[in-house]
């Protein structure tokens, strides 16, 4: 559906992006996270002709949108698009929703009948009349959504369409992102920096790092076998650790700074990597004197803090690197985990991913 | 003091009593200067349109200079019009000095480039995101445009406030071109509310003044009061 | 739905204005095929409502429309050297005979007279009244140059007629206007139409000249008398010239003689001779018609109908 090829942007000297390259397929949700001026705005609005790339091809159904001039109207009206910013025109709800299909040269009924489509759609049945300004920011952005789709595109893009919203808009929002996709089938493509609404919306997800995509697939993909330590931290994995693989028999050891971890890998012996492994797959029991525990990864440390998060608590130990781990608060208790107690901290080898460091 | 006083009783009797000369002199100039106004929104605002979109070389040099245009002195315009409708004039020949068209004409050529500089100013004030919609939205550079306008009607709606205020208080292009006379018909006289107050201070009726300058301050106070209502609701 | 009907109220208000406005401006020709006559003329006629008085008797009698311009001689003179008037009413002899001479202007015809005064302060700090007025331009210098308090002269200073009169009167008193008067401190040039320069000079409490009729119209508002008021000097001949329709043919010539022709007419004559008398006491103009040799003028400049 969507085709991006080697796709750059520069404003002046500074590099947006810098060479991306994917593919959005028809009907899916496709979603473009990556941290804050990693370029996703800007990689949304080349693809609804807003901008134009500085290099690079962008092809809708095989069309190379930004040289084929004569069909930029057609192409631009296949597409949708929200902001970040919910900006709704000065007019009524239901004109604001009639703009599109106006430009469109709809008809009066027509338009009449889609409004009040769009308006149950998002939620807003009898807000037809009412002045759009005076709606509150989540309710401005479902107008904003109801605008989209009221003109059927066959693209939807969404730059940040939640950034700034209350809970309850961004759960009503999502909610119709996923609907309009299942219901209409509609190909949508929204950028997010929140990775876990990236992960609960998309069938896929493009990281976007350093002007290129880092890497390109399923949610579970990108947050358990992330591509890169960037990547690995982007998505939230806390505990990162440097070492080097030290021989290959099926499950690899890796040499951290001295300690001996045991892992999967498909990297040779003397490779540098990095270990990434998510807090909630490390475990923390008491230490039991008298005895030396030389396996695996079973490693002896001491508590260094004990974090409140939520209902949970990140205890972090020393254990030659720092581990964190997450407990609930009963666990932490009946632990009697505290500074400076010593503990045993482990982990199984599947639960560790390595990655090449660069 | 005394005058003073004296003199604002007698106009606000003039006003109140709907007084016929008063009367006249005030709707001929509302009619002439809202003329100029329609005329003048005419040419400034697809203009500023024109130049806050555009892309062309000199665009900068363009707006500073409109900008510098905002201070032209009326009684600059008013002679250049004149040198032009006046009988040896390049357009002497359509008679049009001392007519009312003359006034139109000369504070249409008065307003433009405020109006146009300020409607540079209301549509450039457009949230981005507005104008980045409209495109998302499929517009026509038309409908981008006509919408854009749409979406900063209040402030072109200012705009044409200014121009109308600055077309009905200015004096000296009027009486230039003008001519101030006091002819049997409406439509033959060009005494407007300014070259009237000037008249007629000089010729010592301060009441006559006064009035006149109350009914002018009401009519410019009054449309920036409506437009300011307009903006609010 | 009540904004749009304010929008479409608004908008139907502004396009019937906008159509008045336009036929508003038709001038050349009114529903009742009026005949417009444009004149420049000097402000004293204007600002003594004398032509106020006298055009809706012309206009009535014409079926015309008369459309007066009010601004000094010069002023009037220069619209009449651009064709933009049809018939220019002025008081400025010399320059009147230039004006035809040029062959900008014909038929020029004399319809009434007065006479200039010196106007100043009650106390008259440099003591004229009385005097001649050449005599009394005299004292004024002499008082201005050797700094006698409150001894100010305001001057029209607009090139119009009274101000060629004042500069005729200073020559005739042996001074250069332009080297011996002009500069001083004791001399102001106003720059603006007749009433303006007297409620200045009433402001200063100065001397200035004034044609007697702006004078008299003025004086119930002024603390300013007439000091001198007698001497051929002083005289003050109102003429109307027609605009040379062989330099520009389609000025309204016909209207242009008519206007005239009513001027010189007896009727009109007795209306100017009784102007103002009700109001002030005094004419504020003295018919022509039969003076004609005490103003030194032709007998057919101020009775031969233009033809």
């Amino acid at each position: 559906m969507i085709e991006l090829e080697n796709v750059s942007k520069y404003f002046g000297d500074t590099r947006v992006l810098d060479g991306v390259t994917g593919k959005v397929n028809r009907g899916e949700i496709f979603a473009v996270i990556g941290p804050s001026g990693s370029g996703k705005s800007t990689l949304l609005r080349l693809i609804d002709l807003l901008d134009t790339p500085t290099g690079g091809t962008i092809r809708v159904d095989g069309t190379d949108i930004h040289t084929e001039h004569e069909k930029s109207l057609s192409v631009r009206r296949m597409m949708g698009m929200v902001f970040q910013k919910p900006a709704v025109f000065n007019a009524t709800v239901a004109e604001n929703i009639a703009v599109g299909l106006r430009f469109r040269g709809a008809d009066k009924n027509k338009i009449d009948a889609r409004i009040k489509e769009a308006l149950d759609l998002v939620g807003l049945g009898g807000y037809g009349q009412r002045r759009a300004r005076t709606l509150s920011g989540g309710e401005m952005q479902r107008v904003a959504l109801a605008r989209a789709m009221v003109i059927e595109p066959e693209i939807l893009l969404l730059d940040e369409p939640t950034a700034n919203l209350d809970p309850v808009s961004v759960a009503m929002i999502e909610d119709l992102v996923v609907r309009i996709n299942r219901d209409l089938g509609t190909t949508i493509v929204f950028s997010t920096h929140d990775m876990y609404q990236g992960q609960r919306l998309a069938h896929r997800l493009g990281v976007l790092m350093n002007g290129v995509f880092a890497q390109v697939g399923t949610p579970r993909e990108v947050f358990t076998l992330p591509a890169s330590r960037e990547v690995a931290r982007f998505v939230g994995i806390e505990n990162i650790v440097e070492g080097v693989v030290v021989s290959e028999n099926g499950t690899s050891a890796v040499d951290a700074g001295g300690i001996r971890i045991r892992a999967r890998s498909p990297f040779g012996a003397g490779e540098a990597i990095c270990l990434c492994i998510r807090s909630e797959d490390i475990r923390i029991a008491p230490a039991i004197r008298g005895r030396r525990v030389f396996d695996g990864n079973i490693l002896p440390g001491t508590v260094t803090s004990v974090v409140p998060r939520g209902p949970f608590s990140k205890v972090t130990v020393d254990c030659g690197f720092s581990l964190s781990s997450i407990l609930s608060w009963k666990k932490v208790d009946d632990l009697n985990l505290r500074e400076g107690r010593e503990v045993v901290v482990s982990f199984s080898p599947e639960s560790v991913h390595v990655v090449r460091r660069e | 003091m005394y005058e003073i006083v004296e003199g604002f009783l007698e106009a606000i009797r003039l006003i109140v009593t709907l007084d016929p000369n008063v009367m006249a002199i005030a709707v001929r100039s509302i009619i002439i200067s809202l003329t100029a106004t329609i005329i003048a929104s005419l040419f400034a605002i697809p203009l500023g349109a024109a130049i806050n979109f555009g892309t062309f070389p000199g665009r900068k040099s363009l707006i500073n200079l409109i900008q510098t245009l905002y201070s032209l002195p009326t009684v600059i315009v008013g002679l250049l019009i004149f040198l032009l409708i006046s009988r040896v004039g390049p357009f002497g020949f359509m008679r049009l000095l001392f007519t009312p068209t003359a006034m139109i004409i000369a504070q249409t050529v008065l307003i433009i480039p405020i109006m146009t500089g300020l409607t540079i100013s209301a549509l450039s004030g457009v949230d981005p995101v507005i104008r980045d919609t409209l495109r998302s939205l499929g517009a026509t550079k038309l409908q981008f445009l006509t919408n854009v306008i749409k979406e900063a009607r209040f402030a072109i709606l200012a705009t044409v406030a200014v121009g109308f205020g600055r077309a009905i208080s200015e004096v000296g292009a009027a009486i230039l071109v003008g001519g101030n006379i006091a002819a049997a018909s409406f439509a033959s006289s060009t005494r407007v509310l300014t070259t009237a107050i000037s008249l007629e201070t000089s010729m010592g009726n301060i009441s006559q003044s006064i009035a006149l300058g109350i009914v002018l301050l009401v009519i410019a106070l009054g449309v920036n009061l409506a437009i300011a209502a307009v903006q609010h609701r | 739905m009540y904004r749009r009907t304010i929008f479409a109220v608004a908008a139907v208000m502004v396009a019937l204005l906008f159509i008045c406005g336009c036929t508003g401006t038709t001038t050349d020709q009114t529903p009742a095929e009026k005949q417009q006559l444009r004149i420049a003329t000097t402000t004293s006629l204007y600002d003594t409502k004398l032509l106020d008085h006298l055009t809706p008797i012309f206009e009535e009698k014409y079926n015309a429309e008369v459309l007066i311009v009010s601004g000094g001689t010069g002023k009037a003179i220069e619209y009449g050297q651009r064709g933009d008037v049809d018939v220019l009413m002025v008081h400025d002899r010399a320059r009147e005979d230039a004006f035809l001479a040029d062959g900008y202007g014909v038929n020029r015809r004399v319809f009434a007279y007065n006479y200039f005064v010196v106007i100043g302060p009650e106390s008259d700090p440099a003591g004229i009244k009385g005097m001649g007025p050449v005599q009394a331009f005299k004292t004024i210098y002499a008082a201005g140059e050797s700094n006698t308090p409150g001894v100010t002269f305001i001057s029209r200073g607009d090139a119009s007629g009274t101000h060629s009169k004042e500069q005729a009167i200073w020559k005739a008193a042996g001074f250069n206007y332009s080297t011996d008067i002009q500069g001083n401190d004791w001399y102001q040039e106003a720059g603006t139409g007749m009433g303006a320069t007297i409620a200045m000079t009433n402001e200063k409490q100065a001397y200035a000249l004034s044609d007697i009729g702006t004078f008299l119209a003025y004086k119930g508002d002024v603390d300013l008398v007439a000091l001198v008021d007698e001497g051929d000097a002083l005289l003050n001949v109102y003429c109307a010239m027609q605009i040379n329709p062989e330099k520009y043919p389609d000025t309204n010539i016909a209207l242009a003689k008519e206007w005239t022709n009513f001027l010189i007419s007896d009727e009109i004559q007795q209306e100017i001779a009784s102007f103002g008398v009700a109001e002030y006491g005094q004419p504020l103009f003295y018919a022509a018609q039969n003076d004609w040799e005490k103003i030194g003028v032709t007998e057919a400049e101020v009775k031969d109908p233009v033809a």
